[in-house]
């Protein structure tokens, strides 16, 4: 191919565009440009040595500097969602998609939007979708959001309480839910996130009996599982994991006797140990249980709990649990949003809790919602009230605060796909965190 | 810009339209229908891209996705069942290439239609479920061509003919044959294992085992594993050029159970070409082939073990138990030391160094090596043949690797006692005759035992050198405090501990006068030095220089042993005296005075004595008298005595026992240590345990371990349990 033929003339919806075929070549093959200049295709000149295109020119003028700078910039005259349309058109979207936030870092994170949301009462928790979509649980109903946070068709399970909600996939949500009594409603579905239809329900059986049972939390494995704690009404009290790709079960983790397993509030599939994390805490039962499953010798391998330990005046309860496999270690937080750390090599630790000061102590607001933790790339997230705070380094140190004094305490957040999504308690509304682009220079 | 403006509205209009024409879809449709058709019929190059691709936008757009899938579906089926048709007209050779041209063909259509569909195939089919493009049109190509039943076996058998041809020598195209394996890949896993894998592995393994059957009856072994590598690597060859690689294992598979799994037992066993001749020839390359070979089966490697150990074994024992080589240990010693070495190269050139391969070595050795009790005595003598003379002029490492050597024949004895008493003797005699030719090399071989037996193995040895280097120094101020000795004879004692150096029956003999004074005279030097010792004359092991002269006048130095010189100093006082009279007068053991008077009297070329009567062997009436004729090429003249270098019968039958009273100590010392421990322990577990404390040193024998326990008992060390008299228990 010779310089002269590099060059291409386009015409789109009457305005000259001239460009090379290299900086359409940055479209990838799986475009409209791709495909256009593929040699299969004898591309016809029109009588204007140019190729004619139908189609909005302000926005393909958006995309063409798109794929020649890889950055978008969008007057404020265009609207997004027609920007998103001529994209979707080139089979640009993905493009438009990475272009539009930069790779997540806690400590530059930028409020983007502000969406708020429909039903009201208390939000039960959002999940980050991996390609910047996410959904937020509403009592018995969940919300689902593309990436561009147009709202698809809510998703719910028989209307039954949502206990806990992930995606398997951009494409595929799991949502648990309480069960009712004698109906066989509730349990565990698996929804379209797009159109929001129910594409398969996960069951549960106890001695060749399929049973009605209540979804707890949530956790899925890259080895293609789901976990979630179970209660039934006998004894499938314990953890059930499925295989993502037959929905079959295939697994149960009956709880031992004295220890809560099946009312679970979290669970965390840890790939380096092939263990599961498994935290029941207070509120939900009188004393907190922290233990790891490993499932092939089934056996749990790490146990740690508060039973018997003296409540000191600060009644420093464990209100979330997260494992960190480099640094083999458990970090739980609690309702003063102290960090506290337990050793995982050894059995009989004791949680050492971290000097940070108390700054939160005595200004507890009326309606207090419990402190969560989230870890992304070696950054450690905590929610407190009405503000998240990012810890780095070896020691954990605060490094930065994100705050926006509006919707009042926070009561889940969420990371992924280069986003965080905060919900708050009141207001009925979620925040979206992002990382801007790299500097110009 | 009028111009431009004038179509934007006419769009726009056409727009308005769409919704309220029923006929939109069908009339859009049409269009991409058209198009599909021409693309099929190579006929492209008149088609609009941009027109096509956003009339398969607004059909999706407007919700008519439906519509067009159903419609690309049918179209699609359509060309497919007409290409189906093409394909099966092809007749013969062209068949292949046929089909090959129209699946590439179909590819390309597939990119292009999946190019102006692309925005149905990245919105609609996801959220609706449905196949993608690409995929769906390999569907419909598998169901259409691949499945159709008069493709489906003609392709197969086509493929399989034409790998049969290649393995039969003919050469065909496989570039061709890449394509369509390719092509049954690209179709999904499931359709290049049903519709090829499966029935080639079987065909193969027909192919194999016919083909093996007729090797086997015809060729030996050495030949039939070259044909069965061959075949392996043209099976691999043909992976790599045409099948899926995932097909290597099973194919592979195939090859070893056909050709060497099934025919193992009697490929090892072929008469003179099995294993046993190779190993016999040496046949490092057969050997090689059949390792390699062997190893990719199950089992295929023990049974070359199995077979090499039994061998080994039995021309082991051929070995140690033939009468012929016991009489002379030295070579049987290097027998034994040479097919060591045969075996280390078979394992390192022909069977990798293969770990398990040298340990069955090692156990065969272990085995056999014991089947003769005299093979610790032989070594030590080996040991003793190179440290005297061997070694002359040997550079140092030649020196260590026969040491090295040694030590592994050593490893092998179980009775490690009985080499060291053997040991002990050979190296006592060559110190105390000064033979020992290399200071180092004794040393070298003394820490080798030290490091595989412990201190306690070599202590007494390093004791005995011990001894030489003191006897000098006592001598050399000996003679400094005694300066009168000066003119007499010159003694030379080495002063061994006892316990330390081989025991003797403590048989003196008398010196000669002149000699007795000066063994005096030593005697109160050393006494007086060190007080509270014993001293005791070993006159069997001395060594004597004399000076004769005799009948013409020539002079001699005669080197002789104590005995020797005790016999020819009475000569220097009586011309003949009678066997009789020489016993009495030197009170010498009857066998020892015969041996050395055999060794003087009898021996050509040392016969410093002559006898009457004349015969090979002293007997009791003999008279004997010096030879006045005796020649001598030489001025110093060795006399050795006669000895057998080998145990005599009696000799062995007492080192043995010296050997089993050794023992005893031994065993009851770790039968104590042991329940000292223990506290507590039952017949059988204490045998056990015994016997594995004892094993660096000897195999104790269970009768003798129970006596020992038994006088132990007797001596309240131990008591039996009331109840279960199986059980004993320490008494501290």
């Amino acid at each position: 191919m010779g310089i002269q033929k590099d060059r291409v003339k386009f015409n789109v919806g009457g305005r000259i565009f001239e460009t090379t075929a290299t900086t359409l070549a940055n479209a990838g093959r799986n475009s409209m440009f791709g495909a256009m200049f593929d040699e299969d295709w004898n591309l016809v000149l029109d009588n204007f040595n140019e190729y004619f295109i139908d189609r909005n020119p302000d926005c393909f003028a958006v995309l063409l500097d798109l794929l020649r700078t890889g950055e978008l910039y969008v007057p404020a005259k265009i609207p997004e969602k027609l920007l998103y349309r001529e994209a979707l058109f080139y089979g640009l979207l993905d493009h438009v998609r990475s272009a539009k936030w930069g790779q997540f870092d806690g400590n530059r994170l930028r409020l983007s939007r502000s969406v708020t949301g429909q039903a009201p009462g208390d939000g039960t928790a959002i999940r980050a979708g991996p390609d910047g979509g996410c959904c937020v649980a509403h009592g018995s109903i969940v919300h689902v959001y593309d990436w561009m946070l147009d709202e698809h068709p809510p998703i719910n399970l028989d209307y039954q309480r949502v206990n806990d909600v992930g995606w398997i996939d951009s494409e595929n949500i799991v949502l648990g839910a309480c069960e009712r009594l004698g109906r066989g409603d509730g349990g565990m579905g698996l929804f379209s996130s797009s159109t929001g239809e129910l594409r398969y329900k996960f069951q549960v059986s106890h001695e060749n009996q399929i049973k009605s049972y209540t979804a707890g939390a949530l956790s899925f494995s890259s080895d293609y599982k789901i976990f979630s704690s179970c209660k039934g009404r006998s004894n499938e009290y314990g953890i059930g994991v499925w295989d993502q790709v037959t929905g079959k079960q295939i697994d149960f983790f009956y709880e031992p006797l004295g220890w809560s397993l099946g009312d679970a509030d979290k669970l965390q599939w840890l790939q380096g140990s092939n263990c599961l994390l498994v935290a029941t805490l207070f509120p939900r039962k009188d004393n907190c249980y922290i233990s790891l499953l490993d499932f092939r010798e089934k056996q749990m391998v790490w146990t740690w709990s508060d039973i018997g330990a003296p409540l000191t005046v600060d009644e420093k309860r464990v209100r979330d649990a997260i494992a960190m496999e480099e640094s083999n270690s458990i970090c739980v937080v609690n309702e003063y949003e102290d960090l506290g750390f337990i050793d995982l090599r050894s059995t009989a630790s004791s949680i050492r809790w971290s000097s940070r000061s108390r700054l939160m102590k005595g200004k507890m607001p009326d309606e207090p919602c419990y402190p969560k933790l989230a870890l992304h790339e070696g950054q450690l997230f905590s929610s407190m009230n009405d503000s998240i705070s990012v810890f780095c380094g070896p020691d954990w140190v605060l490094t930065s605060r994100l705050r926006r004094s509006y919707g009042g305490s926070i009561c889940d957040f969420s990371i992924g796909g280069d986003r965080l999504f905060a919900l708050h308690s009141e207001e009925n509304v979620f925040d979206i965190w992002e990382t801007p682009s790299a500097p110009l220079l | 810009m009028s111009n431009q403006k004038k179509r934007n509205i006419q769009i726009e209009a056409f727009k308005h339209k769409v919704l309220g024409d029923p006929k939109y879809a069908d009339k859009t449709w049409k269009i991409l229908e058209h198009a599909i058709h021409e693309i099929y019929n190579h006929n492209a190059s008149g088609l609009s891209f941009e027109e096509l691709y956003r009339n398969a936008y607004n059909m999706v757009l407007h919700k008519f996705g439906e519509k067009l899938y159903t419609g690309l579906v049918t179209t699609m089926t359509s060309h497919l069942k007409e290409i189906s048709k093409s394909i099966e007209a092809a007749q013969g050779g062209p068949f292949l290439e046929e089909l090959n041209r129209k699946w590439n063909d179909q590819n390309k259509a597939l990119q292009m239609i999946r190019d102006i569909l692309m925005y149905m195939d990245r919105t609609y089919i996801p959220s609706s479920r449905k196949t993608p493009v690409h995929e769906l049109g390999l569907n419909l190509w598998r169901d259409n061509i691949i499945h159709s039943n008069k493709i489906q076996t003609r392709l197969l058998n086509t493929l399989l003919e034409l790998v049969h041809r290649e393995r039969t020598g003919e050469v065909i195209d496989r570039g061709l044959m890449r394509n369509i394996i390719k092509m049954l890949m690209d179709l999904g896993a499931s359709i290049y294992e049903e519709g090829f894998e499966i029935p080639f592995l079987e065909v193969s393994a027909d192919f194999y085992r016919v083909e093996s059957q007729e090797f086997i009856e015809c060729c030996d072994c050495g030949n039939y594993l070259k044909k069965a590598e061959r075949r392996l690597n043209e099976e691999m060859d043909r992976l790599g050029h045409y099948l899926d690689a995932r097909s290597e294992k099973k194919i592979t598979n195939v090859v070893e159970k056909e050709m060497i799994e099934n025919h193992m037992l009697r490929l090892i066993h072929m008469e003179n070409s099995g294993l046993a001749s190779m190993l016999l020839d040496d046949k490092y390359e057969d050997l090689r082939r059949m390792y390699t070979l062997f190893r990719r089966v199950p089992d295929g490697l023990q049974k070359i073990r199995e077979v090499m150990t039994s061998h080994i074994r039995d021309t082991g024992k051929q070995l140690v138990t033939d009468p012929e080589r016991l009489k002379d240990p030295v070579e049987f010693v290097q027998r034994l030391l040479d097919k060591k070495d045969k075996y280390d190269n078979i394992i390192n050139l022909a069977f990798n160094n293969d770990k398990t391969f040298q340990n069955a070595l090692n156990s065969s050795f272990e085995c056999f090596i014991n089947l003769n009790p005299r093979s610790p005595e032989f070594i030590s003598l080996f040991v003793d043949d190179k440290l005297r003379k061997g070694l002359k002029g040997a550079i140092e490492e030649d020196v260590e690797i026969i040491l090295d050597k040694v030590m592994m024949l050593f490893r092998y004895l179980q009775e490690k006692d009985v080499f060291e008493k053997y040991y002990k003797q050979h190296l006592a005699k060559r110190l105390l005759s000064g033979k020992t030719v290399s200071d180092d090399a004794e040393r070298s071989l003394i820490v080798k035992l030290k490091t595989e037996c412990g201190y306690q193995f070599t202590s007494k040895l390093e004791g005995m050198f011990t001894d030489m280097k003191t006897s000098q120094d006592t001598m050399q101020v000996f003679y400094a405090s005694n300066p009168e000795l000066g003119d007499g004879p010159a003694l030379t004692v080495q002063v061994l501990t006892t316990g330390s150096w081989p025991t003797q029956p403590n048989v003196t003999c008398n010196l000669p006068a002149e000699m007795s004074t000066v063994c005096e005279k030593f005697r109160a030097y050393y006494l007086g030095t060190h007080t509270g010792r014993r001293l005791s004359w070993q006159t069997n092991m001395g060594t004597a220089d004399i000076k004769a002269v005799f009948g013409k006048g020539q002079k001699h130095e005669l080197n002789v042993s104590t005995y020797q010189m005790c016999v020819l100093m009475l000569f220097n006082n009586a011309s003949r005296l009678t066997y009789k009279e020489i016993e009495q007068a030197t009170e010498i053991p009857a066998s020892d005075l015969k041996r050395c008077l055999q060794s003087m009297a009898c021996v050509k070329g040392k016969n410093v004595l002559r006898k009457d009567p004349m015969s090979k062997d002293i007997g009791e009436d003999d008279t004997l008298f010096v030879n006045d004729k005796f020649t001598s090429k030489f001025y110093k003249v060795k006399i050795g005595t006669v000895v057998a270098q080998k145990e005599s019968e009696p000799e062995k039958q007492e080192t043995r026992q010296r050997v089993e009273e050794d023992r005893k100590p031994q065993i009851e010392a770790a039968i104590v240590r042991i329940m000292k421990s223990r506290k507590q322990l039952d017949h059988n577990n204490i045998i056990t345990e015994v016997t594995k404390q004892l094993q660096s040193r000897f195999l104790a024998n269970p009768t003798e371990i129970k006596k020992r326990i038994e006088s132990l008992i007797e001596r309240d060390f131990l008591e039996r349990d009331n109840i279960d008299r199986k059980l004993y228990r320490y008494l501290a």
